[in-house]
């Protein structure tokens, strides 16, 4: 029953999903943008929980333990409590019960949102150019022919693709052009074929019940 | 030099650099930098799903006298279960809900826009020759790319050794996947390059006021 | 230090800062760089100019902080497109992240377009030229529930005003009222919006996506999924150069301007690869 029951909703819901490409029929597609959006929408609001609730949990229990670095967690949570009260009780536009700004000093949750999660989001970013040029310095060898495909291709890329590309010759923009075009195009084809079968065959698993590790693990 | 005299830009700027200061090494300023990124990004998706989703498409409609909302909002609280050891089997009905229906929609959409078109654009038809907008030489890409998906997918095939004609194809389908690999690095390159640009003109601009 | 641990041991800090010391410089004298305009770009734009008086435009901004330089250009030009044509446009995001990002978008392009509009006509009115749809959660109910009826999925704008009293949305009812969809993302959302929408209901989709993601999109371009693709700053840059000769709108171009940066960034990764082999080579011969 803990188990049945949630594996016979996913077969019923998967069946009901590919349903309304099949049988586009008024009632059926009713249904479904009923369940769309006056069911679907709502569960969506609530699966939040699970990634915030895990997050949590983790730098609770970092800090009841002393973990390395707890006292950090401390800030996460902290910074977490102070958003969110901002952003309930303060509202989007400001316009809550709660005030959001003294004197000239604003603290509403859009000023939050562009002078700290976003320069920290971008800037986490940013490092990726440093160590993608120190990475590349370090492992990226010629070593077989194979390799040293990959190599030629990204330099005519990395070249042909800038308006330096154009100023040394008019056809290497062209070529870079044609890389992405056809060769580049043939290779992430035939991968693409292998990812989407691959994807249909785990769905249909999933609906049939064959694939089960969602259900999480224990005896129940 | 013009110093922006916002506080806020300040805060922006200084956070930047404590998260810029982990390229000497791994330091205080940077840790704390990402755990108030953490803490704060979490903090404004909980603002956004309060006021955007939960209020309005439930809890107002509730307290209108909707009361059909009441199942949703009943196995939209089974997700809290999942922290509470007794009961945690219980988050599989909203996991099951959610899932069930999107695998399902997933299918014919997966099928259609990933096999079947795919196909489409690979066979050798007028249509195709003409997409490349490059006149009779079309005819030849077209065969190029036919033959480089044939031995992309070949190379793919491990359920027998790749020897004789299957190991031929395999090698010239690498060639094509060493191409589309190298092509792939040449644009991320150019796209870490662009973030760390960004961040710079935010830098040197609203903040130092050295470029406009 | 012989000239082999020169070549092979470049401590990492040097290499950030020669990184950071060529992309700061051109940046220091911005100039926009004229681009040569490829195909992809070309097929969007034309695309976004054919829409038909009595269809909308649908832009999805997807992009979130982490995307923000590649992404933001595009979404600035393609505005600047849309409200100097003034083709209908409706707006949206499919997740929650980007909804600060593209509300201000909208604000600044808007702004641009006010401060010379002598007259109500020569404006961009919110609800008549242009409405904010916002987000609703999961990115499933947006993508199949507007090909039924947008109003149904988004019952109020961003702002909260209701949906159906909008004079924009009395004529735009659902994708068939839709000429095409523009996705600007770092992630999958344009692929879905392919999947889901264009497979059940038609709708012609384009792209901007992130110069990381090019590789895969590539493959739905040449099937004519996408109707055009731009493809990171390069090709934020290309749409710029477009606006710029075709609709006579001349702005800061950010994304031209950042090229020059992107240039000798390239240069100098080629630069430490090549040492890098030389050094590995000579090595390998040694043993």
């Amino acid at each position: 029953m803990k188990k049945t029951l949630p594996l016979f909703l996913v077969l019923i819901l998967g069946v009901a999903g590919t349903l309304t490409y099949l049988f586009p029929h008024p009632a059926i597609v009713n249904s479904d943008t009923f369940f769309r959006n006056e069911f679907l929408r709502v569960l969506a609001g609530f699966a939040l929980v699970l990634g915030l609730g895990s997050l949590l949990k983790v730098h609770a229990d970092k800090i009841r333990r002393k973990r390395a670095n707890w006292q950090y967690s401390w800030i996460l949570i902290v910074t977490f409590v102070i958003t969110s009260f901002i952003g309930l009780f303060g509202g989007i536009e400001g316009t809550g019960p709660l005030p959001t700004r003294i004197g000239n000093f604003p603290f509403d949750i859009w000023t939050i949102y562009w002078n700290v999660t976003v320069p920290l989001g971008a800037t986490m970013f940013a490092l990726l150019a440093f160590f993608m040029a120190s990475a590349a310095y370090r492992a990226f060898r010629a070593r077989s022919t194979e390799a040293t495909i990959l190599l030629a291709a990204a330099f005519v890329v990395m070249i042909g693709v800038l308006p330096l590309g154009n100023s040394i010759s008019p056809h290497l923009p062209s070529f870079a052009q044609w890389i992405m075009d056809v060769p580049n195009v043939a290779g992430q084809r035939g991968i693409l074929f292998g990812v989407a079968l691959g994807g249909v065959a785990t769905a249909l698993k999933i609906i049939l019940g064959i694939e089960r590790a969602w259900l999480g693990g224990g005896k129940e | 030099m013009n110093l922006s005299p916002d506080p806020w830009i300040w805060i922006a700027s200084l956070l930047s650099l404590a998260i810029f200061s982990f390229l000497y090494r791994d330091n205080s300023f940077y840790r704390l930098a990402e755990h108030i990124f953490v803490g704060a990004a979490n903090g404004w998706a909980v603002t956004f799903y309060w006021h955007r989703v939960l209020w309005p498409y439930l809890f107002d409609p509730l307290s209108r006298g909707q009361l059909y909302y009441i199942i949703p909002l009943v196995i939209g609280m089974l997700y809290f279960t999942r922290f509470i050891p007794k009961v945690s089997w219980l988050v599989r009905f909203p996991i099951g809900i959610y899932m069930g229906y999107y695998v399902g929609v997933s299918i014919p959409a997966n099928i259609q826009a990933y096999i079947i078109k795919q196909v489409q654009g690979t066979i050798l038809t007028p249509r195709n020759f003409q997409m490349w907008g490059a006149g009779s030489t079309g005819i030849i890409w077209s065969v190029v790319l036919f033959v480089g998906v044939i031995c992309t997918l070949s190379y793919f095939y491990f359920s027998r050794e790749h020897k004789g004609a299957l190991g031929v194809t395999s090698r010239i389908g690498i060639v094509f996947v060493m191409m589309g690999f190298g092509a792939a690095f040449g644009y991320t390159v150019m796209a870490r390059v662009s973030l760390l640009i960004g961040r710079l003109q935010f830098l040197l601009g609203p903040w130092l006021g050295i470029i406009e | 230090m012989n000239i082999l641990d020169l070549l092979t041991k470049i401590d990492r800090r040097i290499i950030y800062l020669v990184l950071l010391v060529v992309v700061i410089l051109p940046l220091l004298f911005p100039k926009a760089q004229s681009t040569r305009v490829m195909l992809p770009v070309e097929k969007l734009f034309n695309a976004v100019e054919n829409i038909p008086e009595e269809k909308a435009l649908i832009i999805d901004f997807d992009y979130a902080p982490q995307t923000q330089p590649e992404l933001e250009p595009m979404g600035f030009a393609l505005l600047r497109h849309v409200f100097k044509r003034r083709i209908k446009l409706l707006v949206l995001s499919l997740y929650i992240q980007p909804l600060g990002l593209a509300q201000n978008a909208l604000t600044r392009i808007v702004e641009e377009f006010n401060s010379v509009a002598e007259t109500n006509a020569d404006s961009i009115i919110y609800g008549r030229d242009y409405v904010f749809l916002g987000w609703v959660p999961p990115p499933i109910i947006p993508i199949l529930g507007m090909g039924e009826s947008i109003t149904n999925v988004y019952e109020v704008d961003y702002y909260g005003n209701r949906t159906d009293t909008l004079l924009l949305m009395r004529d735009i009812k659902n994708y068939n009222d839709v000429e095409l969809l523009v996705s600007l993302s770092g992630a999958d959302p344009p692929k879905y919006w392919v999947a889901y929408a264009q497979n059940k209901f038609g709708l012609k989709v384009g792209a901007g996506i992130t110069a990381v993601s090019a590789s895969e999109y590539y493959t739905f371009l040449q099937t004519g999924q996408f109707s055009g693709l731009l493809v990171g700053m390069k090709g934020a840059a290309e749409y710029e150069e477009l606006v710029e000769q075709r609709l006579d709108i001349k702005v800061k171009r950010k994304a031209s301007e950042a090229l020059l940066s992107i240039t000798y960034a390239h240069l100098v990764m080629i630069a430490f690869i090549i040492i890098g082999n030389v050094g590995y080579f000579m090595r390998r011969r040694q043993k």
